[in-house]
């Protein structure tokens, strides 16, 4: 009698496997392809924009008086700059690509960029020196760190 | 220009990739710094995560960066092809951390100015709480201040009015509607002869010793509000009788009933007593100044008629109807003299000489003359004589007639009852300077209505015959002449307790020293 009952209750999960003993195309992982990973970059890009203006607004609303919140508001509208230019830089590679580069004779640091030389090379050159907006950031963001820091200190010696 | 060097894009990138994880962790350090001085403020932790994450991406970029030139410029491109991804995939995910942390700046920060808000509400009630605190503080000290000054100042003025309550020598009493004394002083409870334990028990009937006195009282108060010097009479525990000078105040509630009165009452017994004594003193001189006057007009006749009578005595046997009559008329007529020689004593119009005297010897002067007869009628003398008397200045005689009439008329007093006592002392008051001399006997005493007579001129209580009414007044005057005074008790009270009898005080100024001590040589 019990080996009855034991059968009849794994009787419903035979019922289930029984399709996995026919096999056929299963679509389970979703395959990622190459762009992926630079669309991925560039969304980064636009929400770190996006969260860097958010950040803009929400200090210039708090109105906090130290000069150092500024600095931070400075630091904001430079990586928003930044965000905007590496943005560009990413998209034109798509564009101006390896074909357009010469090696030189002494090798990677005597390349060059071949012309003939258009807007969009010229913008593209000129978002490989993304770090004179970059550094700028960072400058204000180590001043307003800084002028924060004494404020407080200030403050907290009245 | 047919191409563009990429060798400063590659110096700018490799210099940036430095500079910016060099300035990533300096502000990292001041974010720590911060968080560090104030662990509880939640925008320096949030600041710190944002410079944490920040330096992870900006290191995750400028390493990747810096890696990527080196590589290239080393010519292992193929090195980089496979990092590259990992690099661009970790400057992914930490850009969009970044981005994700600073999102949650606004939220913070409302976090924070709620906090700052409720901080500052905190700030704010605790700063009213130090206000109102170091309000009540000064109140609650200045509180005690006054309470204590004004429970001092009560406590004195209590104390004042108490004292003047228990010290008052006039009577000070309160009492009710149903007119019972509710509270009365020391001074009044002794004025009136009882002990304080009678007190709850007095009512103002009790006390007045007229009734119309009372209603007279009663009423004014009621009506007036007020009564002044009324004088009435108080009836003592004992029964005697006080003159006393009442003012009392009626006592309303708010409703301006009558619910009590308070009083004032000053003993003016003694006071009348003495009016009286004076009143008494004034009709002395007066009847003495008379008494005299009459004395020296009727001396001259009765002088002529003596003589006359005496002369006619001559012209007729003393057996003879005429002669008998004569005789007569010579007896009363020495009698009148003598009437008119102690009318000019009492006036003090006859000679007294001045010596000094010892009082002591006075009286045993007048006892050897006296104490024979005395004895004979059952009365005792009893002596207390002082033997250290100072001298007084007088006439010796006119002194000896004097305590002769206090003794005579004590005779007089006791020989009905068949016998008594006479105590006789002498003592000096030295409060006084005064030598005082008692003679009380144990007779039927001076009823209280002929009491402030005994004094007049022809007043007496004795049968027709045996005594003129000069006794006294003679006495009253040589004393007075003496400058001494007489007080009379009667019943006499010894020791609180009164005794049937009447005593006599006679006292007179002691003599100067150098007199006394020249009469003592």
């Amino acid at each position: 009698m019990n080996r009855i009952k034991n059968t009849l209750r794994i009787l419903p999960l035979l019922l289930l496997l029984t399709p996995a003993v026919f096999p056929g195309n299963a679509w389970a992982v979703q395959s990622h392809g190459a762009p992926e990973g630079l669309y991925v970059h560039q969304l980064a890009h636009v929400f770190y924009t996006a969260a860097m203006c958010y950040l803009f607004w929400g200090i210039r609303k708090s109105g906090f008086r130290p000069r150092g919140w500024r600095y931070l508001q400075a630091f904001c509208v430079f990586m928003v700059l930044w965000n905007v230019v590496a943005f560009t830089g990413h998209s034109l590679a798509a564009i101006v690509d390896s074909a357009h580069f010469t090696g030189g004779e002494t090798g990677y640091l005597s390349s060059r960029l071949l012309g003939p030389l258009s807007s969009v090379k010229f913008l593209y050159y000129f978002t490989k020196l993304d770090h004179l907006f970059s550094v700028p950031a960072l400058f204000f963001l180590y001043l307003g760190m800084k002028n924060i820091y004494r404020s407080s200190c200030e403050e907290e010696e009245e | 220009m047919n191409s563009l060097p990429m060798l400063p894009a590659i110096i700018v990138d490799m210099a940036g990739s430095f500079i910016i994880i060099l300035l990533s962790f300096l502000s990292l350090r001041y974010a720590w710094l911060l968080i560090r001085k104030q662990p509880e403020n939640f925008l320096w932790g949030f600041l710190f995560y944002f410079c944490l994450t920040l330096v992870c991406f900006s290191v995750s970029r400028a390493v990747g960066h810096l890696l990527k030139q080196i590589l290239l410029i080393s010519g292992n491109q193929g090195q980089w092809h496979v990092l590259a991804p990992y690099s661009g995939g970790f400057n992914t995910l930490l850009m969009i951390s970044l981005a994700a942390v600073s999102i949650y700046y606004h939220k913070g920060i409302e976090g924070y100015h709620a906090i700052q808000q409720k901080a500052r509400s905190l700030r704010d009630a605790n700063a009213q709480l130090e206000v109102s605190a170091d309000k009540l503080l000064k109140l609650n000290l200045n509180l005690e201040g006054i309470v204590e000054r004004r429970t001092k100042k009560l406590s004195a003025s209590e104390k004042k009015f108490r004292n003047f309550f228990i010290n008052s020598k006039d009577m000070v009493y309160f009492c009710d509607s149903a007119n019972k004394l509710v509270t009365m002083n020391n001074s009044g409870m002794e004025m009136l002869g009882y002990s304080m334990e009678d007190e709850p028990k007095l009512q103002l009937q009790d006390i007045f010793c007229n009734r119309e006195d009372l209603d007279n009282y009663l009423e004014t108060i009621i009506a007036v509000g007020f009564v002044e010097d009324l004088e009435v009479e108080f009836i003592r525990a004992d029964g005697t009788v006080i003159y006393v000078l009442l003012s009392a105040t009626a006592i309303y509630d708010d409703k301006r009933e009558f619910i009590a009165c308070e009083g004032i009452a000053k003993d003016l017994t003694r006071v009348r007593t003495m009016m009286e004594q004076l009143a008494s003193s004034e009709k002395m001189a007066s009847v003495g100044q008379m008494a005299a006057g009459v004395a020296h007009e009727i001396n001259t006749p009765l002088g002529v008629i003596l003589g006359y009578s005496q002369l006619m005595m001559d012209d007729f046997t003393p057996e003879s109807e005429e002669g008998q009559s004569l005789q007569v008329i010579e007896r009363q007529a020495k009698a009148c003299r003598k009437i008119v020689a102690d009318l000019l004593k009492f006036s003090r119009q006859s000679e007294s000489a001045r010596e000094n005297i010892l009082l002591n010897e006075v009286m045993e002067d007048v006892l050897a003359v006296t104490e024979h007869s005395l004895n004979m009628d059952h009365i005792h003398i009893h002596r207390d004589l002082d033997k250290n008397m100072p001298a007084i200045v007088g006439d010796a005689e006119k002194l000896r007639q004097v305590f002769i009439n206090f003794i005579n008329n004590a005779h007089h007093a006791m020989e009905e009852q068949g016998g008594g006592e006479i105590f006789l002392s002498c003592h000096y008051e030295e409060e006084t300077n005064r030598v005082v001399a008692t003679i009380r006997d144990t007779g039927h005493g001076i009823p209280g209505d002929v009491l402030a007579k005994i004094f007049d001129p022809f007043f007496t209580t004795k049968s027709v015959g045996k005594g003129t009414g000069l006794g006294l007044s003679v006495s009253y005057g040589i004393i007075q002449e003496h400058g001494g005074v007489i007080e009379v008790e009667s019943p006499v009270t010894i020791k609180g307790d009164n005794i049937a009898g009447t005593a006599f005080h006679v006292k007179l100024p002691v003599a100067l020293r150098e007199t006394a001590s020249v009469t003592n040589t």
